[in-house]
C-alpha cells in the first residue's frame, strides 16, 4: 500500500464535519448525516471520537467538548479546527473545472449563483481563471427544449459513417456533451431503437406536433459509441506516425510490432467512415482484412481524384475559372 | 480498508497539537505529549513518519524546521496555512457548485470535487444527471497548483522535454490543455495534458509573472491548418451543396463564402499548414475539392495517386 493511501476518509470526514457543527450550533443528527453521506450511527461513531481530541496538558477543558441531546448537536472548545481545511490543488481544480464547463453550457445564468459562487472562489483562494469552451452546435438550444418537453421531432441527420443524410422522426430523452461534441440520444423510429445523434450533424430540427411518454434511460456519457456484435472487424497496418488511431478510435486489439509499427484491430460499422481515416493516413495506414475490405482506400482515392480530373477538363473545355 | 479507531484518535489529536502550538515540536515532545504511540523508538518512529505521511496526503501543510543550533527537526502546522477561508458563499451559491460537480464528469478528479464539496459544508441537494464529461489528466492537478505559485514547471510532452511558465488552464473540444510561457522556445505555447508523460516537476514558487490581459484560450489551436509555422497562403475550396454549413461551422469565423452556386459553394480560408488542410478536405471524401492554390491541389491530387496505387 502506498503512504498516500493511508489518509482515511474518516480523518477528512471530521475535519469538515467538526467545524460545520461548530458553525451551526444545535444542528439536527439526522440532516448532518445526510450532509456527509453518513448514517446517524456513523455519526455517533464520528462524535465519540471527536470527544477524544485534546491538547496538551489534556485537563478536562483540553478537550473538545460535544453536546449531544440525542437529536441536535453542538460542538464548542474546538478552537483548533474552526475552519475546515484549505482545498487540495485537485479539489480546487475539480470545483473550478466544473463550475466554469457547467456555466459555458449555453443556457447558464452567467451572473447566477454558480457564476457569484466561482468568482467568490478564485478571488479567495486566488485560483487561477480557467477558461473551458464547450462549444456551441447551432441546434442545441432546440434539441435541449424538446428534451425538457418530451418533444418529438423530426430531424434531417447527416451521417458521417454512411456519408448521406436521412430524414427520421425521433424522441430526444438526453443531451450530453462527451468527446468534446455535442450528443443527443434518442428514441429512433426510423431505426426502431436507441440511438445516438451528433447535434452538429443535425441539419434541420422540425417539430411534430407530438410529444411521447419519457422512460427512465440511464445514459452514460462518454459512451458513445458500442460496436455491435456483427461490425465486420478490420485489420490495420500502422506505422508509428498513425499510432495515434489505436489511441483515437476503441480498438478490440493492438499489437505492436518490434519495429514500432502497430497491427489494429477495429470495429467498422460503416464504409465511409473507413474510407475517410484511410484516404487522411494514405501511406501509414494498410488494411490487411478481410479480404472485402482490402480495396477500401484505393477505391476512395480514385473516386476523389475523378471529381478532381472532371474540374480540370471542365476549366480545359470552357475556358472560364472555376469561381 | 478504514482506519482503527485509535489510530483516527491519534492522528487527530497530532493535527490538533501542531496547530496549536506556537514553536516547532520535535518528534520526542511530540510523541511524548499524544498518546497512542508504542513506547518503543523504531516503532514510534515508524507511526510517526506514517501519520505525517497520512496528514500530507490530505493537504495538511506540515512544516519542518530545524530548531535552534542543534540541527533538530521540529514540526508544526501555521493556521493561516491550514484554514480554508470564509468564501462567503450563499447556502444557494453553494448548491450551484454542488449541481456543477454532479452535473460535470472529470474523470478521476470527480472524487475531489465532492472532497471539496464535504469542506463547503456537505451535500444538500440531489445530484442531477451528468450534461458532461470532461476527464481531466491527473498532470493538471500538478500544473493547476504550480500556476498558483507562479512556479515553473518542467515535464515531457510529446518525447520531448518542456521548461514552461504556467499561465493559464483552458478546456477546448473536450481536451485540456495548460498554456504558457516555453522558455526554451521563448514563445507562448499550449500543450494538451493529456499528451505529458510522467511525472511534472515543479520549482519554485513566486518564480515569474502573468502578463494582466492574458486569456489561455487565445492561445490554443484547435484548427490544426493553422497549427505550423509556413508562409499564410488563402487555399480556396470547392464543397458540395449539402456539406457546405458543415465545412464552414469547421472552418470558423475566418473562413469567406467566395461563391454561391445552387449544387456548390466556394469557400477561402487563409492556412498555414498545408498537410493539417489536406487531411481536413479529404474527411469530406469526394464532397469538396481545392481550388487554389494549384501547388496544393497538386500536393492533394498526388497524395490521391500515391493511395489509389498502394497495394492494399
Amino acid at each position: 500500500m502506498s503512504p498516500r493511501a493511508v489518509a482515511g476518509p474518516e480523518i477528512q470526514r471530521i475535519l469538515a464535519l467538526v467545524p460545520w457543527i461548530v458553525a451551526h450550533p444545535g444542528a439536527a443528527k439526522a440532516e448532518l448525516a445526510q450532509r456527509f453521506g453518513i448514517t446517524v450511527d456513523q455519526l455517533d461513531a464520528d462524535l465519540l471520537l471527536v470527544l477524544m481530541i485534546g491538547i496538551p496538558p489534556y485537563s478536562p477543558g483540553d478537550y473538545l467538548d460535544v453536546i449531544d441531546d440525542g437529536e441536535h448537536v453542538s460542538i464548542r472548545l474546538a478552537e483548533s479546527f474552526r475552519r475546515p481545511l484549505r482545498l487540495s490543488p485537485a479539489e480546487g481544480l475539480a470545483l473550478l473545472a466544473a463550475g466554469r464547463a457547467l456555466l459555458a453550457v449555453p443556457g447558464s445564468d452567467p451572473h447566477g449563483p454558480l457564476a457569484i459562487a466561482l468568482d467568490k472562489l478564485e478571488d479567495a483562494l486566488e485560483l487561477p481563471g480557467l477558461v473551458v469552451d464547450v462549444g456551441q452546435p447551432e441546434l442545441l438550444a432546440q434539441v435541449r427544449d424538446a428534451v425538457a418537453r418530451h418533444e418529438r421531432v423530426e430531424i434531417d441527420y447527416w451521417s458521417a459513417g454512411r456519408d448521406d443524410t436521412t430524414t427520421r422522426v425521433i424522441d430526444p430523452t438526453v443531451v450530453f456533451f462527451a468527446t468534446g461534441e455535442w450528443y443527443v440520444s434518442a428514441f429512433c423510429h426510423r431505426a426502431r431503437d436507441e440511438r445516438m445523434f451528433r447535434i452538429d450533424r443535425i441539419r434541420a430540427l422540425r417539430p411534430t406536433g407530438e410529444t411521447f411518454e419519457p422512460e427512465t434511460t440511464a445514459t452514460d456519457p462518454g459512451e458513445t459509441f458500442n460496436p455491435r456484435a456483427d461490425d465486420p472487424r478490420v485489420t490495420l497496418e500502422l506505422t508509428p506516425a498513425a499510432a495515434w488511431v489505436a489511441e483515437a478510435y476503441p480498438t478490440e486489439s493492438v499489437t505492436e510490432r518490434a519495429d514500432g509499427s502497430l497491427e489494429i484491430v477495429l470495429a467498422v460499422s460503416e464504409r465511409a467512415w473507413l474510407e475517410r481515416l484511410l484516404v487522411r493516413l494514405g501511406p501509414d495506414a494498410r488494411v490487411l482484412g478481410p479480404p472485402e475490405f482490402l480495396g477500401v482506400a484505393t477505391a476512395a482515392a480514385q473516386r476523389i481524384l475523378r471529381r478532381y480530373s472532371h474540374t480540370r477538363s471542365t476549366r480545359l473545355a470552357t475556358g472560364r475559372p472555376d469561381t | 480498508m478504514p482506519d482503527a479507531p485509535s489510530r483516527i484518535e491519534r492522528v487527530l489529536n497530532l493535527l490538533a497539537l501542531l496547530l496549536d502550538t506556537r514553536v516547532p515540536l520535535t518528534r520526542e515532545e511530540i510523541v511524548h505529549e499524544v498518546g497512542g504511540y508504542p513506547a518503543q523508538i523504531s516503532a514510534n518512529r515508524r507511526a510517526f513518519e506514517r501519520d505525517k505521511e497520512t496528514l500530507r496526503g490530505m493537504g495538511v501543510p506540515l512544516t519542518t524546521e530545524s530548531i535552534g543550533d542543534t540541527g533538530e527537526l521540529g514540526y508544526r502546522v501555521r493556521p493561516d496555512d491550514y484554514y480554508l477561508p470564509d468564501l462567503g458563499l450563499t447556502p444557494e451559491e453553494t448548491a450551484a457548485l454542488r449541481v456543477a460537480v454532479s452535473a460535470v464528469a472529470l474523470g478521476e478528479v470527480t472524487a475531489h470535487g465532492e472532497g471539496a464539496l464535504m469542506k463547503l459544508g456537505g451535500i444538500t441537494t440531489e445530484p442531477v444527471a451528468p450534461i458532461a464529461s470532461l476527464p481531466i489528466a491527473p498532470a493538471l492537478a500538478t500544473l493547476f497548483d504550480a500556476f498558483r505559485h507562479r512556479a515553473v514547471v518542467q515535464f515531457t510532452h510529446r518525447g520531448r522535454m518542456r521548461t514552461v511558465e504556467p499561465w493559464g488552464l483552458t478546456s477546448t473540444r473536450g481536451r485540456w490543455y495548460v498554456v504558457g510561457y516555453d522558455r526554451d522556445r521563448q514563445a507562448v505555447r499550449a500543450f494538451r495534458a493529456d499528451r505529458i508523460d510522467g511525472d511534472v516537476e515543479v520549482g519554485e514558487p513566486e518564480a515569474f509573472t502573468v502578463p494582466a490581459d492574458f486569456r489561455p484560450d487565445d492561445h490554443v489551436q484547435s484548427r490544426p491548418w493553422l497549427m505550423g509555422d509556413e508562409q499564410p497562403v488563402a487555399a480556396r475550396v470547392r464543397v458540395d451543396a449539402g456539406h457546405a454549413d458543415a465545412m464552414l461551422a469547421e472552418l470558423g469565423a475566418d473562413a469567406t463564402v467566395i461563391a454561391e452556386h445552387p449544387d456548390a459553394t466556394v469557400i477561402e480560408v487563409a492556412i498555414t499548414n498545408r498537410a493539417a488542410f489536406r487531411v481536413f478536405v479529404l474527411g469530406f471524401l469526394d464532397h469538396a475539392e481545392v481550388l487554389e492554390p494549384a501547388q496544393l491541389r497538386d500536393d492533394v491530387v498526388g497524395w490521391l495517386e500515391t493511395v489509389a496505387k498502394s497495394a492494399s
